[in-house]
């Protein structure tokens, strides 16, 4: 799942300043699991706003809605009949949801309220880690089912390097752990560690961010 | 308008504030008294939406660590509280606005107290311009 945090609340402030009549958006898939853009969290920033611009901008009013999965424009049709009677749209969708109401309503101004961070997982309560750096070249099978591109900080795919100490990364040793540690650890479990004696040649990177904004193209359900 | 919100678990705050009220006490005018069945059920919104309806101040009450019938109710009570400050000390509001303490139904006075206190703070804007 993408993982979001809310931008800071002067900046949103500051990007509201010449509307009147603001329409905020959540998403409930994604940054709801992240407590990021759901509907709760439109209504707690929401009232945050209203409250903090209640003497610079007290003409200033704030609706809320929240859709299902912003990023696909089918479920962002039932804005269609009021999103025109807006100023400006406030969207705590990740800037995928973000873009997709731009897209799909060019007369709209569309502001993200959300500083979209990565793809990755909840690892415990309150804490999401990253986990794909969606390189477009998956190679999961031959690490252990851990991605040395995302969680090596180094992006090493033949590791570790000199800085790996007690398991830890020395990027940060007490939040990150040495990737290649882990993937030592787990095919040393599976009973493959052999597979460390191949050597990983370079990757190629065209299919990553290198290659420009990619597609995904299904001619089977492509009408 | 309301000028003291009082947010609390009923089992400790509920409990203490009638005892309070079967010695005569009587909440004062503009205060008003908003029961929770825990107060782990505290969420940031009932303290935002007290404070956009008018309230001049916000006390949340929960019950003393070791206390809760629900184990950690008063842990999440006091960091949903904090999480309240927090967003209005980054908005430039002030999070003295949000009071927390932790009450046990004996504590009729310290409660009766409390409320005297917060009611006669200067105005929060007021003291914003000070
Ligand atoms: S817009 Fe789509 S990708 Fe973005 S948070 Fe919502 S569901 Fe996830
Ligand atoms: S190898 Fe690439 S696709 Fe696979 S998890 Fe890592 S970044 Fe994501």
């Amino acid at each position: 799942m993408i993982i979001a945090e809310r931008k800071p609340i002067q900046e949103i402030t500051a990007s509201l300043v010449p509307y009147k009549n603001v329409l905020m958006v959540g998403c409930n898939t994604c940054v709801a699991v992240c407590l990021a853009g759901g509907a709760k969290e439109v209504s707690v920033l929401s009232a945050v706003l209203r409250l903090a611009l209640r003497e610079n901008q007290p003409e200033l009013t704030i609706a809320e809605r929240c859709v299902e999965r912003q990023c696909e424009a089918e479920m962002n049709a039932e804005l269609a009949t009021e999103i025109g009677s807006y100023d400006a749209v406030l969207s705590t969708a990740c800037g995928v949801g973000v873009q997709t109401l731009a897209e799909q309503f060019p007369e709209t101004v569309v502001l993200p309220a959300l500083n979209t961070k990565f793809m990755g997982r909840p690892e415990e309560l309150g804490v999401w880690s990253e986990r794909c750096a969606g390189c477009g070249n998956c190679v999961l099978d031959r690490f252990g089912g851990i991605c040395p591109v995302t969680r090596c900080s180094k992006n090493l795919l033949n590791g570790p390097c000199g800085g790996s100490a007690n398991g830890r990364c020395e990027v940060d040793p007490v939040n990150i752990p040495c990737a290649w540690q882990l993937i030592y650890d787990r095919l040393a479990r599976l009973g493959q560690l052999e597979r460390l004696t191949a050597i990983e040649p370079a990757k190629d990177w065209s299919t990553s961010r290198h290659g420009g904004p990619r597609r995904v193209i299904r001619k089977d359900v492509k009408l | 308008m309301n000028k003291l919100v009082i947010i609390g678990c009923d089992r400790s705050a509920g409990e203490a504030l009638r005892s309070l009220q079967e010695t005569g006490y009587c909440l004062p005018e503009g205060v008003i008294y908003q029961p929770l069945p825990c107060g782990g059920s505290l969420d940031v919104l009932h303290v935002l939406r007290a404070l956009e309806s008018g309230a001049e101040r916000v006390l949340v009450l929960s019950c003393y660590a070791d206390a809760c019938r629900s184990f950690n109710g008063n842990t999440w009570a006091e960091k949903r509280t904090a999480a309240a400050q927090a967003l209005l000390t980054e908005a430039g509001l002030g999070q003295e606005r949000i009071t927390y303490r932790q009450v046990s139904p004996n504590m009729s006075a310290d409660l009766g107290a409390w409320i005297h206190t917060l009611i006669n703070l200067e105005p929060v804007e007021a003291q914003d311009r000070a």
